[in-house]
């Protein structure tokens, strides 16, 4: 069997790379699927504590690459998920050019027999670290924020997936209706139009983000977060059902008053 | 306590006085307000009288030019000054507003193993000959681009913000910057309401970790990414609280002022009232 490699991606750094990846895998598993999160961030690793598995990191993918471990061995079963989730953690300290494309590839085809999907999670910026997350997967998940700077590094990034011929589908994060409609952010269709590019999910900004990932528990663990079903949305589009976009309401007056989000 | 490091390249000659200041802004993180932080500093140093070059090290993925709403000024880049096809002094931009601001943008269409990190060391060094404040503005990561940006300087801006992964990838960038920078801390985008309900690091939380000088706090404020989208860097709002705060960033760097920096004030009844912009 061979499972979808999908590589998440954006250039620009911050904008939730890490915080898709994990959801996203997370929904996908609470879905049934078999999903194994590969950090591609070697130095700057960061999956582990967004699922707060960082403890339990005994091998990583580097060690694996140079076979001083099986690659068994490295992943790291999310017990929350029983069997379904587990991730692949990158090395903190060492650099992203001990390993190189074909080497990183390689892993991936290796795990692309034992799951479903095969979640990549790639470092800011297009050097070295990007081009090795990119050369194992066979489809990308570009997130962006609407935010001028950031669609500028998604262009660049488009740019380069587009050359390599992998497909692509975006995530808009961190949207804030009421900023929309103030006119001081750019819309969804703003973004999807500068971009030319199809739309997989739109994820509002919610401070809940921040909490939840400090204490390492992705936020669809919380069924009554919003993102949760947000998040479950856009893994039912990644197994090919057709979903409407949520309508995005801005938090009313008086839960704004309060600096609570809406219900 | 970083002794171990090994440093690929020599360290920057002695400075001979009297020379600009050369100062990194870097993170480790990705997306915590390095070229926000760069752009506000920048121009709030100018508005003091001195003269401030910029300097966008993010080869292949630029944004400072449009922070600073110069994007469509920008001729030449900083390969063009190594490559020898253009002359420093017709690649840097002036500021629209602060005519003592001068920006270097990078290269949008090139890779950052395209720059040679020690010709890199020689424009800083051309730069701080003819400045008061060369700032630059490193990209994510701990890559040849990272390399490139600090090779330059002997002072470091580390920007964090109050999120376990960015507190990790800062410090990291700490150990890498090693003994030879000196470095202070600024923490951006902290939201005082969600420290009091426990559900956002508190500056001492971070600092915990991180034990660098407090240079700045600056408070979570949908004004900033308003501004930065219009390419108007919220220092220069002179009614704003977040400007006043990259203000005194720029009045410490410069040693004017010496109190120690302060969370940002609540927000009021009629900051929430009409969205936190007053």
């Amino acid at each position: 069997m061979s499972a979808r490699r999908i590589v998440v991606t954006s250039g620009k750094g911050g904008v939730g790379k890490t915080t898709t990846t994990a959801n996203l895998g997370a929904a996908l598993a609470l879905r049934g699927k078999r999903v194994v999160l590969v950090d591609a961030d070697i130095g700057l690793r960061n999956l582990d504590l967004v699922l707060g598995l960082e403890k339990r990191i005994v091998f990583d993918l580097v060690e694996v690459v140079e076979g001083r471990c099986q690659l068994r061995q490295a992943l790291i079963k999310d017990k929350r998920f029983g069997e379904m989730l587990a991730i692949l953690p990158a090395a903190q300290t060492r650099d992203k050019t001990s390993v190189t494309e074909n080497q990183f590839a390689k892993v991936i085809d290796e795990l692309a027999e034992i799951c479903d999907y095969a979640i990549i999670d790639c470092p800011a910026g297009i050097e070295h670290g990007f081009r090795n997350a990119v050369a194992g997967a066979r489809e990308a998940i570009v997130v962006t924020t609407p935010e001028v700077s950031a669609i500028r590094d998604a262009d660049r990034v488009i740019g380069k997936l587009n050359e390599r011929g992998l497909p692509m589908r975006l995530v808009i994060n961190r949207i804030r209706p009421d900023m929309v409609r103030a006119g001081d952010m750019l819309s969804v269709d703003d973004v999807c139009e500068v971009l030319s590019a199809e739309l997989l999910g739109i994820v509002p900004d919610d401070e809940d983000v921040i909490d939840t990932t400090n204490r390492g528990e992705p936020i669809v663990l919380r069924p009554e977060s919003r993102l949760a079903a947000i998040y479950d949305k856009i893994a039912r589009r990644l197994e090919g059902e057709i979903v409407p976009f949520t309508t995005l309401s801005a938090p009313n007056f008086l839960s704004r008053l309060l600096g609570r989000k809406a219900g | 306590m970083h002794e171990l490091r090994e440093d690929p390249l020599p360290a920057a000659p002695p400075p001979p006085q009297p020379r600009g200041r050369a100062i990194v802004v870097t993170s480790g993180k990705g997306g915590v307000g390095k070229t926000t932080t760069t752009a506000n500093v920048g121009i709030a140093l100018a508005a003091t009288g001195a003269r401030v070059v910029l300097v966008d090290a993010d080869v292949g993925l630029r944004n400072l030019d449009i922070v600073l709403g110069l994007e469509a000024r920008v001729r030449h880049h900083v390969l063009d000054v190594l490559e020898g096809n253009a002359d420093l002094d017709d690649a840097l931009v002036s500021d629209k507003r602060v005519p003592t601001l001068k920006l270097l943008a990078a290269s949008q269409t090139r890779e950052k193993d395209d720059v040679d990190t020690a010709a890199f060391r020689g424009l800083i060094e051309r730069l701080r000959e003819r400045c008061d404040y060369v700032l630059i503005d490193c990209p994510a990561g701990i890559e040849k681009g990272f390399q490139n940006a600090i090779v330059g300087a002997d002072e470091a801006i580390v920007v964090c913000t109050p999120e376990v992964s960015a507190v990790r990838d800062a410090d990291r960038v700490v150990g890498l910057l090693g003994d030879r920078l000196s470095i202070r801390l600024i923490v951006n985008r902290l939201r005082p309401a969600l420290v009091r309900r426990g559900k956002m690091l508190s500056v001492e939380d971070v600092n915990a970790i991180l034990r660098l000088p407090l240079l700045g706090i600056i408070a979570d404020e949908p004004g900033v990414i308003v501004s930065t989208n219009k390419g108007e860097p919220i220092s220069l709002d002179a009614g704003s609280q977040t400007g006043e705060a990259y203000r005194k960033i720029a009045r410490r760097i410069t040693g004017s002022d010496t109190s120690v920096p302060e969370a940002p004030r609540e927000a009021s009844f009629f900051d929430k009232l009409f969205g936190g912009q007053r």
